[in-house]
This record gives structure tokens, sequence and C-alpha cells, in this order.
């Protein structure tokens, strides 16, 4: 669909971006990129946090800031070389050749004023339209995106994450750009929104024949929306070919090869030339499950019944109420996998708050089982010696392996505190438990990381981590809280397998919760789909995502697309 | 409506607070008015006849009552406007010696405040869209440094230069030897002489909305609207106002109010520095004769203001940021 002979929409040759801070050496953010999109075409960029392709991003956009400057190449907007261009150069084609819809929606309107001047004051930068004119075309535009036109009326912080996001839609279509840059324009939302601003993006840049970037580093989207895909790595671009080719000759790069295998193994779906982090098939997992369970009944950890959370909140005099949690039963048992699915908001990190007695429930019970036998305990109820049990058999795996670490603290303090602390140990034994449990977790030799600080380490070895300071009081339930949606996707795969073989070797049980069905299906025996505090569906997890009976669980299904299996088909 | 009406609240109650400490405060104190005012009268160390303290004391309205009486008449006498008898002033009332000395700090200091308020909002905004460059070093580095000196201080040395060395403006006094009245030549002479008070004032006044302005405005600028705004090839002139300087003039605006109060007391020792017949000097000899009456009422009077003024920002503050109207 790229007609070769029309000017492409934007040329970037040989470009590099380097930051040359005060203080500190410089930084080559983006090596050597070259990047072209004709007209109409829809190109993908992925990479993990910190590959560049923001940098890159705002260079293209001619935004970037100092310390930042274009150290070598050039950039062109269709036939005009935009590299040394003034700034008042480049204010009327500004937005005409380039618009783009940023990152966080939150913060991208000025949120003092209504949102229809927002977009009057952007038209009428540019032409010589009236108010009326503007106003017009501002609900054309509202039209366009699909939302009411009174809401042009609005202030931003009056809107959805969603819906301020289909503004800043309309807003970069205002004046039909040849292209329109997306910075992760969904970062942040819900994923059912998630799919919704997507799919809006790709009816209207079929309906308009845009040229689109859309910089993301979610693999499925990219290869689901694009024509051609571009991957970058430390600031260079290691791949550029037709998405087709990329999905049926297989990456060249080795390092697409691992993004697109890690992403293809959570699908259940081979890629040639990739070494598979040894996440279990299903079937296999299920077998070796049932030999743990068939050796022994399997015991109950914690059991759930009827429990209600209602959260009240004072507005003047009135009293609103909120159910977070509504009537969910559930049992964890010891070596397997429940997971817990839902959206944001839909009560699902309330209900974890509540086993680990963070939140208190309104009603309905939780009981924990201890070790040995004997009447389960009400956990709202423990006494303190029962208090201590039960924080040691319970522990929490947190979703930001950035936030849950202590930056100032050594990886063997914060290992060997919860020894000492919770298994009475002397710091020497503590410090020889520590790198055993970082062994056990895949970062070895532990002696390399027992001396490290947090930063000093990258995303997933921080989550490893992590993890295995909740495994050092030997727990029983682990409560992992997304603890892949922070991860880039090329670990993601890792971070799952390292789970998977804790609940096979250590018997561990696990709450899993994740708005991922996808990951569900890899790690779970059991899933419970949520919504609104509400479950919509439970049983075995392969029955549930296999054959989904509510349509809840239809539409999270839906918002993961398969690009292998949308290319096969067709 | 909700927001406007929660305000309003809030501000009757802490108003009604600051009258009832008011009057708590001195009945909590040691020593007795009565018999510190019989002292001052008589010029006595020795004893003193009781009947005498009885009679200052019903006169004051410090009669021995019921505390809730007193409170209760306490409250009525306020509602009419009557603070009580100055001991200073005697046999004025103290309601009589405040109104004449407020309008002289209303003046000085409303004018000072809010041409700090442009200036320093002004100079704020400026440093902050051409930050790191040479004039937003100069700002800022000499804003740090100004706002370390005290205002009494500097107010000597601009007496001294600018009365006593040049004599280019009057030393001391509101006003020289003019009949006050709405003519020219005494508005003249009023001027001139505020103006060596006002510039002492002024040579710190502005710095706190200076630093506040410059640093929210740097921190606007970095925020996403700045970038689509620029990505959108908007005007530099309307993405810096319209857009950062509108958003980043929101907590200084609340600073608004808040450092009426600062400049309010900085006033205290410039006015009795410049012998300027306002309440900073009044204050200075109310504390200094101990009377008790005036130190009270100007108390109550700067409180007043401080917090009509802070009511007046808060309600502001609805109509220019429209998420504080809906926030709980």
């Amino acid at each position: 669909m790229a007609n070769e002979r029309t000017t492409p929409v934007l040329r970037v040759e040989d470009l590099s971006v380097r930051y040359e801070p005060r203080l500190g050496t410089a930084v080559d953010a983006v090596k050597h990129a070259s990047l072209t999109v004709s007209e109409g075409e829809f190109v993908g960029l992925v990479g993990e946090s910190g590959s560049g392709k923001t940098t890159l991003a705002q260079a293209v956009l001619r935004l970037l800031r100092k310390p930042g400057r274009v150290a070598n190449g050039r950039i062109w907007w269709g036939e005009d070389d935009v590299t040394d261009a003034t700034e008042n150069e480049l204010r009327p084609k500004r937005w005409r050749d380039v618009a783009t819809v940023f990152q966080s929606s939150m913060n991208s309107l000025n949120p003092v004023v209504r949102i229809e001047k927002v977009f009057t004051d952007v038209i009428t930068a540019h032409s010589d339209s009236d108010a009326d004119a503007a106003h017009e075309r501002a609900c054309e535009l509202m039209d366009m995106v699909r939302i009411e036109r009174s809401f042009l009326r609005m202030y931003p912080h009056e809107l959805s994450g969603g819906m301020r996001q289909r503004v800043n839609l309309a807003l970069a279509l205002a004046l039909q750009p040849k292209l329109v840059l997306f910075d992760e324009p969904t970062t942040g939302l819900d994923v059912v929104v998630q799919k919704q601003i997507l799919d809006e993006i790709r009816r209207l840049q079929a309906e308009l024949r845009f040229g689109a970037i859309l910089i993301s580093h979610d693999m499925g989207t990219i290869l689901d929306f694009s024509d051609r895909v571009a991957i970058m790595l430390d600031g260079e671009i290691v791949e550029d070919v037709a998405t087709d080719t990329l999905l049926t000759g297989g990456p060249q790069h080795p390092y697409s090869v691992h993004l697109l295998g890690s992403y293809g193994e959570l699908l259940g779906e081979d890629v040639e030339g990739y070494d598979a982090a040894g996440l279990k098939a299903v079937e296999e997992r299920e077998e070796q499950v049932a030999q743990i369970q068939e050796a022994v009944e399997v015991p109950t950890i914690v059991e759930i019944t009827n429990l209600v959370k209602r959260f009240e909140r004072r507005r003047g005099f009135r009293v609103e109420h909120v159910d977070a949690v509504t009537d969910v039963s559930l049992t964890l048992r010891k070596g397997e996998v429940t997971a817990l699915v839902g959206q944001s908001g839909s009560g699902k990190s309330t209900i974890a708050r509540i086993i680990t007695t963070i939140e208190s429930p309104t009603s309905g019970q939780v009981r924990y089982h201890p070790e040995g036998g004997g009447e389960p305990w009400d956990i709202t109820r423990l006494n303190r010696k029962q208090r201590r049990v039960y924080g040691n058999a319970v522990q929490y795996v947190f979703q930001d392996p950035y936030a849950a670490l202590n930056p100032a603290l050594t990886v063997a303090y914060q290992l060997s505190r919860p020894l000492q602390n919770y298994r009475g140990m002397t710091k020497q034994q503590a410090l020889d438990a520590a790198a055993e449990l970082l062994e056990q977790v895949g970062l070895t030799p532990a002696a390399a990381y027992l001396a490290r600080l947090p930063h000093e380490l990258s995303g997933g070895q921080r989550q490893r981590v992590v993890i295995a300071r909740a495994l050092a009081p030997d727990p029983t339930l682990l409560i992992a809280d997304e603890p892949i949606a922070s991860l880039d996707v090329s670990i993601r795969a890792e971070i799952l397998e390292l789970l998977q073989s804790l609940v096979l070797r250590r018997g561990v049980g696990m709450l899993y919760i994740t708005h991922d069905l996808l990951s569900a299906q890899m790690l779970a025996d059991h899933a419970i789909v949520l919504q609104n505090g509400q479950v919509q569906e439970q049983g075995p997890a392969k029955e549930v995502i296999e054959n989904p009976q509510a349509g809840y669980t239809r539409e999270l299904l839906d918002a993961i697309p398969n690009p292998f299996q949308d290319r096969s088909v067709a | 409506m909700r927001y406007y009406a929660r305000k309003t609240g809030y501000f009757l109650l802490t108003l009604w607070a600051a009258v009832t400490l008011n009057f708590l405060i001195p009945r909590l104190q040691p020593g007795d008015p009565a018999e510190v005012m019989v002292r001052q009268l008589t010029g006595r160390d020795g004893e003193i006849d009781p009947t005498q303290i009885e009679a200052v004391r019903a006169m004051l309205g410090y009669a021995d009552e019921n505390v809730f009486v007193a409170y209760w008449k306490y409250l009525q006498q306020l509602a009419q406007g009557d603070l009580g008898v100055s001991f200073t002033y005697y046999p004025f009332t103290v309601g009589e010696v405040i109104g004449q000395a407020l309008p002289w700090t209303l003046g000085l200091i409303g004018v000072t405040q809010i041409l700090a308020f442009l200036l320093g909002t002004f100079l704020g905004t400026y440093a902050a869209w051409r930050r790191n460059s040479r004039f937003d070093s100069f700002i800022s580095v000499g804003s740090t440094f100004l706002g370390n000196l005290q205002s009494f201080w500097i107010g000597m040395i601009i007496l001294f230069v600018l009365a006593y060395e040049l004599g280019w403006f009057p030393a001391v006094g509101g006003y020289g030897y003019t009949t006050p009245g709405w003519n020219w030549l005494f508005v003249a002479d009023v001027l001139s002489h505020a103006f060596l008070p006002a510039l002492t004032l002024m040579v710190t006044a502005p710095i706190g909305f200076i630093l506040g302005m410059r640093n929210t405005m740097v921190q606007e600028l970095g925020g996403d609207y700045i970038r689509l705004a620029q990505a959108a090839g908007l005007p530099d002139r309307k993405v810096a106002l319209g857009y950062a300087a509108r958003n980043a003039l929101l907590p200084t605006v609340t600073s608004f109010a808040l450092s009426l109060g600062v400049l309010m007391s900085g006033s205290i020792l410039v006015e009795q520095l410049f012998d300027y017949p306002g309440m900073g000097r009044l204050m200075g000899e109310a504390t200094s004769n101990r009377d008790f009456p005036l130190m009270q009422a100007i108390l109550l009077t700067t409180i007043t203001i401080v917090l009509t003024a802070s009511f007046v920002v808060d309600l502001l503050y609805g109509v220019i940021d429209p998420r504080a109207r809906k926030s709980r």
C-alpha cells in the first residue's frame, strides 16, 4: 500500500541523538537510526524502556529538550528538511505535517481550560478560521472519535482516562495531519479501554489514511496493527521489516528473535530460533500437579467464604457506599495457582489486601488452615502468636519492582532481614540463606548480587529479588499482584517461568492477580474472573479461557491480539 | 456551589476560633491588667488601694463575673465594634485608635503587596521561560541573597542614604506640614512619606512570589500539555502565558494571602523605624506599655485581615481552578 512515487511523510536518516548533561558523561540515546513512513503507512516501533524510542519520537517531533540534541543525521517532514529548522520555520508545519498523541493522557490537556478552548487554540493558531468555524470543526472531530459534543464544555478532569485519550486523538486529527505519532497512547488505561482506543486509532487510520507511528512495548498490539515493524535496542533500530515477513519468515536479529519468541511463548506459539524460557505447556504442568495432588490430599491454605468489602466515603453529610468485593468465595490450596483476573477497579487487589490483613472484610470469612492440621483460624481474630505464623505463611510479591525495594539498602540486607526476623537466624546464617534464595530465583552466582543496591539491577533482576524476599520466611502461600505488568516484554516469560517452577518445586500455593488472561492461562490451575467486585466466572483455568461463558470474559479475551493466529487464518 | 458554602463555613469557624482565643489568652496570663494600669497611672511601686483596682476593673469591663457571662458580653461588645478602652491613649477607645492607624497600614501594605505580587509573578514567569539563562541565574541568586536580609536593616540603609545623605525623601512620619484632606498637596505629601517604607518592604516582598512562580512554572513547563502545545505549534506567548503561567499561578495565588501575614509582621519594625503612623508602630507602643486592650484589638484586626484575605483568595481559587470546585 505504500506508494513508491510519492514522497514519504517522514524520513529519518542516520539519526543520532546525544544527551550531554553538564555533569556526567554524554550518552547516545539514539544511534544511527533510519526510518521512513510512507503515506498511509502504519509503522510500529517496539523496544524496552530505555531503548530510546521516546527520544527518537521527541527528535522526530523536533521537541528535544536540553541537554539532548541531534548529533548526526537528518529529518524530513514530507519534502522539507527540518533538522535545523528554527522554531519559527517549524511552527506553521507543526500539527499539519506531524501531530502526536502522548503517553499520559492524564496531563496532556491544559487542566484549567475547557476542552473546546484547546481545540480552538490549535485550530486558530494554524488557520484564520474564526471562533464559529473552529467550534464547528471541534464538533466534527468529537463526532469522529464518537464523543458527545457537549463534552467540549467540560474540563479535562471531568472526563475518564479513556475519554481524555479520545479527545487527544481528536485533537491530533484537528488539522488533518499527514503523520500522527502515537507514543504509547494506551499506557495507564484499562485493558478493555485500551482495546477501544486502539480500535478507534485503527478505524480512523483506515478511514483518513494518515501515516502513523505507533510506539509501544506491547508486541501484540504492534504486530496486530502495523504494516511494518521497527525494533529498537539500545538506541539502534535492529530490525525494520514488514510485519508479514517478521511473522512468516521470522526475525533476523537475535534480539528480535528473543522479543518475538518470548511473546509467542505466552501465546503458545513457537518462533524459530527462540530458546524458550522453559514455561511448561499446560498438559505437562497438569500432569505434574496431578502427581503432587495424588500423593497427598491437597491441603487447603486459605479459604474465603462470602467475602464482602464495602468502602464508605463521606461526602458532606451523605455517606456513599462502594462495594469493592461482593460475595466472593474461593479456596487456595498448596501447589495450586489461582488466577484472579479483572480490570483495575474489579476488586482483585482488595481481596489480596484482605488476605494479607491490610484491610478487614465487611462480612464473610477468611480462614487459614495452619500447617499440621488443627482448627482453621479466622484471620481477623488472630492472637499475637498466630499473627506471626500467618505473617510467615502468606507473602506478597509486588507489582512494581522499582518501588518494592528500598533503594538505600543492599540486596543482602533486604533478604537477610526477614530471615533474621521471622526465622530467628543469626546474621551469618541469614546471609548464607539469602545466597541460597538468590540461587533459587536464578540469580547466580549469588555472591555477585548480594552486595548490590537495587538501582544496579535490571527490572527483571529486581523482580527476582522481590520474589526471593517473599520466599525468605518459607511461606506456604504467595500472593503475586501483577508481578509482570511493569516488566519489559522480553523478560515477562522468564519471571512467569520462575513463579511456575517455585510452585512445582516448593509446592507453595499462589494467588496470581492479573488483568491479563494470557499469562493466567500459562500459570494458573484455577481462574476467577472478577468485574466490579463480583465473580463473573470461575473454574479450571483451561476451561475458563478456552470456553468462556461470561460475556465479560470474552471481552477480556478479545482485548488480546493474537497476530500469529490472525495471520495464519488470513 | 458546595465549594463556596464549605469555604464560607471554614472562614466563619476560624474567625470564631480567633475571636475566642483573643478572649481567652489575656485571662490565662499571669498578672492583673487592672493592677498594671493602676501602677501606670499612679506611677507607684508600693502598695495600691484595692478599691482603685476595683474601680479600674469596672471601668475596663473586667468586673468579677462568670467566664461565660464575660464571654457573652465580650461577643456582644465585639458585635457593636466596642473593643474597650486603650490604656495608653486613655480615654480614647481602642476602636478610635485603631481607626486612625489602620488606613495608613492598609495603604502601605496593600499597595506593596499587590505591587510585589505583580512584579514577582512577572519576573518569576520570565525567569522560568528563559530558564538557565543569565537573567534566570541573576534573578534566582539575587532573590536568594536579598531574601536573607532583614527588612529593618534594609530600611536603615535606605533611610540613611535616601533620607539623610541625599535628602530626597522625608525620613519620618506619615505626612508633613500639610493639612489632611483630599487635595493634591496632601496626597503628594503622603506619597513621598510612604515611599521609603514601601521601598523597604518592596526589597524583600516580591522574593517569595519570584521564587514560587519560577519553580512552579519550571515544573509546569515540563508538563505534557506544554509539550503538546509546542508540538501543535502554538505561539510561544500563548504557551508561556495561556498555558504554563496560567497553571503556575494557582499556588502563587494561595501564597498571596499567607505572605500578607508575613508582610504585616515585617511592617511592625519598618513602621517603627520610619515612625509611620500605622498599625505596626501602634503594636510596638501597645507592647511596651502593656496596653492589653489595644494589643488584643490589634491582634484581632490583623487576624481578621489575613483571614479575610485568604477567604477571598479561596473563593477566587474556585474561579480560576475548575478542579478545586469539584474536589471533595
